[in-house]
């Protein structure tokens, strides 16, 4: 009983895939030029490369190339940012505080911007060393901001404005690790935990000159 | 003396009353592990933090949070959407029947917009928590900078 009742079922469910098919199923017409050039672009979207910049940092432009040698983390995100931020950035301060003081000297992490209105490079200034006194705060025109975050693959959004006029905005919670040559090597996800970073840490150090 | 709103009175002596045996339900939702995420200075925002234990058996619900530290309070979760962390007020925070819920980062919290001063390690801040059946809890959370060191055990470096 219960066999047949299952098998009226699958052929219940078999035909309504059939019917489906039938029903929606369209050849593909010759494309035109909008859908080559769509499904070309994301036919060839590859993973984001990553690569160099220089954005204002608390005394002035720095540039991702002034930490050759070094590995260095990059996260994306903002200064009124309520949780999000503060959660990931005490989770690299961690990281970093967990490394052997040689570790660390060649380490660099950096806290980019996503919001470079409200956040100049002085406010990010007092901002990011209160997590660690090791990461730096940078900032940029809104226009460089999204260059540098298209390069690495983050992406961000502003939200409406409430009535006080405040607004926040949803980001890409990743940290990004890039090796002592200056190449992006691994995309850690959100909420990565010390462990795994100084994990991932350790296995791009560079070794310590004159040894 | 004559009360010539009769029915006013009775309705607002009804009211007074009310609460009465909803106080009587409130003791089964304990706070505990309360805080308030110390911030840099200059951030206006803040978020506090805890875990509610309902030891009832109906579901609860917080509904409001308050704290004179803060001009506005605000309920809130966070959605993982493919990566991209979206913050969404939301109207309430269900505890089940004989359940906890855990207000954490990256999760549900409590939003304290609009700091009225700025928050040091140590203080602490009074929360006003209203559930969805009139009650209200008033409890203190304590204001604790962001871990920067990592957890003794971890084979990590002591300080």
């Amino acid at each position: 009983m219960k066999n047949r009742a299952l098998l009226i079922g699958l052929l219940v469910v078999l035909s309504a895939m059939l019917i489906l098919v039938i029903g929606f199923w369209e050849p593909q017409g010759p494309p035109t030029a909008s859908s080559v050039g769509q499904q070309g672009r994301l036919a060839t979207a590859a993973p984001p490369a990553g690569g160099d910049f220089t954005l204002q940092g608390p005394r002035g432009p720095v540039a991702l190339a002034d930490y050759r040698g070094r590995v260095v983390l990059i996260y994306f995100g903002y200064t009124y940012c309520p949780d999000v931020c503060p959660t990931s950035l005490a989770l690299i301060a961690q990281a970093l505080s967990g490394l052997q003081a040689s570790e660390r000297q060649r380490v660099q992490a950096l806290f980019i911007s996503v919001d470079p209105q409200r956040d100049s490079a002085a406010r990010l200034q007092e901002y990011a060393p209160f997590f660690h006194p090791a990461l730096v705060g940078l900032s940029g025109t809104p226009r460089e901001i999204a260059g540098v975050a298209a390069q690495y693959g983050a992406s961000y959004q502003l939200q409406a404005p409430n009535a006080q006029g405040q607004y926040t905005v949803d980001h890409s919670s990743a940290t990004y690790l890039i090796d002592p040559q200056g190449k992006l090597a691994l995309t850690l996800p959100h909420a990565a935990s010390p462990e795994q970073l100084i994990a991932a840490i350790r296995r791009h150090l560079p070794p310590i000159d004159g040894r | 003396m004559r009360f010539p709103h009769r029915p006013l009175v009775l309705a607002i002596a009804a009211t007074i009353a009310l609460p009465l045996p909803i106080l009587a339900g409130e003791s089964e939702l304990t706070i505990v592990d309360a805080y308030v995420r110390m911030v840099p200075p200059g951030s206006p925002n803040t978020a506090a933090f805890m875990t509610i234990n309902n030891s009832g058996s109906s579901k609860h619900k917080l509904v409001q949070a308050e704290s004179p530290v803060a001009r506005r309070g605000e309920l809130h979760t966070h959605i993982n959407d493919r990566g991209v962390m979206r913050m969404r007020q939301v109207p309430a925070i269900e505890i089940d029947a004989a359940g906890q819920t855990q207000l954490k980062p990256g999760g549900y919290h409590v939003m304290l917009l609009d700091l009225q001063a700025s928050l040091k390690e140590g203080d602490t801040v009074p929360l006003t928590l209203r559930f969805d059946d009139g009650s209200t809890k008033e409890i203190d959370a304590a204001v604790k900078k962001p871990q920067t060191v990592m957890p003794a055990g971890d084979g990590a470096m002591k300080h």
